[in-house]
């Protein structure tokens, strides 16, 4: 029985018996292509990486030459397991794929993750027999991810990438689907310190059996998963992909980032419909249909995801914008214009209250907020943004923090850690929590040079801090206004943009 | 909405070898599923002129509508506001003149007058199949490239977001004396172009451009239906 891409009800029959539980969540895990000797064979990294994360279920390596490895036996074959596994890892040579996942599906595996490469990609008629075998196998009751790929980045089971073994175990609602493997692993990487927390990382690389759609719906459908972020480079049907897309989006947010945006390919077009529908336009024109947020690099993807994540799902038109320095609000107001945002000066009697909390000269309490100080302490911005908040026509408030500047005047008299971040943290919480309005954070560091590595790590601990508290951060005002559009763009579906 | 007759023209084109179908039998095409177009004639011999434009009435516009010449404009065979018997036949002696030979015939249709031109069209991509377009339309669409597109078929929500996002919108709005555009009716026309996308695989592009608004009214003014 071959899996006919025609007939979109064999998935939809595949994927409702697929026990993803226990692909994501195994218990029993064989490993096959681990060497007895260590060393830095992909297989050996991925059963190390597997244990540095604290994998709590067992792990059964397999290597035709047997021995053992870290204390625990290598098996000479899957067969000599004992018991039911429930998913495998795949890292031997391609030719020998097939063999080890007929093996694992016979031992009632319910999924296989195939690392090893040499398949369709090569473009040789061995690689593309190969993959046609893996399909074959896995048409016959187990589910395969790859082959060519890093498989799965999993916190709660502690299933990981082969190179990142030192991933968090903490969750968070992110998931992230990827053909790339580089890819899943670069963004996973850099969501750990921007304040992503995840709940399923996928590259499924060539992407045999589960793949981009189906993957969607199970996510869609997924309760640890908040907001599905994307990476997609080729899909395999483009209805299928559509309706999937579709039913994705219409539970949770979807940012996706289309690589390969070329413009239209040779075909000699005789209407100007046809020379207007590239692959740029018509992709775009898809995405949005179907509901998902459409954006342009990986760093756009991360901040937009970290606000579904962390902001609650609603729109936010209207903006206060607090902050030391004049220019700095000017350009906000610019730059939220652009986002479709406002930032609308304070109610009368909202400015006064701010206004009593504010230096008598040199601030100004309209909105943008300008606190004339960079060492406000944290009592009084909690004030300021307590009175700002009570304008109805502000849904969501910023706070833009030159940290840096605390270092300038250290050197002068006082100790560099007068950056008081944790009780800043703990009140902004506070009040974002009692007024029901989401405060933002941007944090931009003008000093990141070798000179002013302190600076940068107190950035960095800050940054800690407010995220753990849920308060998103952001380097750059822009990226903090692109972020909240991005999270309009979704909830206000139907709005004139 | 008649699919027979609209399945009829594009298979008989097919059968004579063409790929192309005429101004007049893209606009029967588009007639069949309601989508609104110009009245017209297509008239062969000069004897069939003068019933045609009495009908019709003038003001008139009048091309050459043969499959071997599709681009009307830059041969030069096409006249627009004709108002009198007179201009008409010598139109029609022209227009003749211009064909060197070649099948064809000329169409007659009714000079529609508005300022707002807008684009619709229809295009199978590779990989989503039949994508319908809207957008700002006239001579300067490929400059402007305010358009988007949407998978057929449409619902009527798509209609309505594919006007609200160009980036021209405003002027399917009451502007400057012109009344608003009958959105209504447009995204009648937008889900009548997924329709045929659907309906007849042979229908590989469509354009209609421009599709003018008459006062409140979208009427498709130029049509071209490419099959595969």
């Amino acid at each position: 029985m071959n899996q006919d891409q025609g007939d979109p009800s064999i998935v939809v029959t595949r994927a409702s018996s697929t026990d993803f539980e226990r692909i994501f969540h195994p218990k029993r895990v064989a490993i096959a292509g681990v060497s007895p000797g260590g060393g830095s064979g992909f297989g050996t990294l991925s059963f190390l990486s597997l244990q540095a994360m604290g994998f709590e279920g067992e792990i059964f390596p397999v290597n035709p030459k047997g021995g053992e490895i870290t204390g625990l036996k290598i098996y000479r074959n899957m067969e000599d397991i004992p018991g039911r596994l429930d998913l495998v890892v795949v890292v031997v040579a391609a030719e020998d794929a097939a063999a080890i996942l007929e093996a694992g599906r016979k031992k009632g595996a319910a999924g296989a993750i195939i690392i090893t490469s040499g398949f369709s990609e090569t473009g040789t008629p061995e690689g593309v027999a190969r993959e046609e075998e893996i399909r074959r196998i896995a048409a016959e009751g187990i589910r395969v991810i790859g082959p060519n790929c890093f498989g799965i980045y999993c916190p709660r089971s502690g299933l990981t990438f082969i190179p990142n073994p030192d991933l968090t175990r903490e969750s968070g609602p992110v998931a992230f689907l990827s053909q790339s493997g580089g890819m899943a692993s670069d963004y996973t990487n850099m969501g750990m310190w921007m304040g992503l927390r995840f709940s399923k990382v996928v590259s499924f690389g060539n992407g045999v059996d589960l793949r981009e759609s189906e993957l969607l719906r199970y996510l869609g459908d997924d309760a640890e998963t908040g907001v599905i972020s994307m990476y997609v480079e080729g899909i395999r049907d483009g209805d299928e992909f559509l309706e999937a897309l579709k039913f994705a989006a219409g539970k949770k947010p979807v940012v996706i980032l289309k690589g390969g945006l070329s413009t239209a390919g040779s075909r000699a077009v005789v209407s100007h419909t046809a020379s207007l529908g590239g692959s740029r336009t018509i992709w775009e024109s898809i995405l949005r249909q179907a509901g998902a947020v459409q954006v342009r690099d990986t760093q756009e993807m991360a901040q937009a995801s970290l606000a579904f994540a962390l902001l609650p799902g609603k729109v936010y038109r209207g903006l206060s914008v607090a902050g030391g320095g004049g220019a700095l609000g000017i350009v906000a107001c610019d730059a939220a214009e652009v986002h479709g945002l406002e930032v609308p000066p304070l109610q009368e009697a909202v400015s006064k209250k701010v206004a009593s909390f504010l230096p008598r000269t040199g601030a100004s309490a309209v909105n943008p907020i300008d606190v004339a100080n960079p060492y406000t302490p944290p009592a009084v911005l909690e004030n300021i943004f307590r009175a700002s908040a009570q304008d109805s026509r502000i849904d969501l408030q910023i706070l833009m923090l030159l940290p840096h500047h605390f270092k300038t005047f250290s050197g002068l008299e006082r100790g560099w850690m007068t950056f008081p971040y944790e009780e800043l943290a703990d009140r902004l919480k506070t009040v974002a929590a009692e007024t029901q309005k989401p405060i933002v954070l941007v944090m931009t560091n003008t000093k990141r040079g070798l000179p002013d590595l302190d600076v940068v790590e107190v950035h960095a601990k800050a940054r800690q801090t407010f995220l753990k508290e849920g308060i998103p951060v952001f380097d750059e005002i822009g990226d903090a206004l692109r972020a909240i559009a991005n999270n309009n763009r979704y909830y206000g579906k139907g709005e004139t943009a | 909405m008649n699919h027979e007759s609209a399945e009829k023209i594009t298979g008989s084109a097919r059968s004579g070898g063409r790929n192309v179908l005429t101004e007049y039998e893209s606009k029967q095409v588009l007639k069949a599923y309601g989508i609104p177009v110009t009245r017209e004639a297509l008239v062969h011999k000069e004897s069939e002129v003068i019933p045609v434009t009495a009908d019709i009435g003038y003001p008139l516009v009048m091309k050459v509508c043969s499959a071997a010449i599709a681009h009307k404009t830059e041969k030069g065979l096409i006249r627009v506001d004709i108002r009198t018997d007179a201009e008409a036949l010598q139109a029609f002696r022209e227009i003749k003149g211009g064909l060197e030979g070649q099948e064809g015939g000329v169409l007659i249709q009714e000079m529609i007058k508005g300022r707002r031109e807008l684009v619709m069209g229809l295009t199978r991509d590779d990989q989503f199949g039949p994508c319908v377009m809207f957008g700002l339309g006239g001579i300067f669409t490929e400059i402007l490239r305010d358009i988007v597109f949407r998978r057929a078929p449409l619902t009527r929500e798509d209609a309505f977001a594919m006007m609200r996002e160009i980036r021209a919108s405003g002027i399917l709005d009451a502007v400057r004396g012109m009344k608003a555009a009958d959105r209504e009716r447009l995204a009648d026309m937008l889900i009548g172009i997924g329709q045929i996308g659907i309906d007849l695989a042979r229908v590989r592009e469509i354009d209609l451009n421009p599709v003018i608004l008459s006062g409140k009214d979208p009427v498709v003014v130029d049509a071209l239906i490419v099959l595969a």
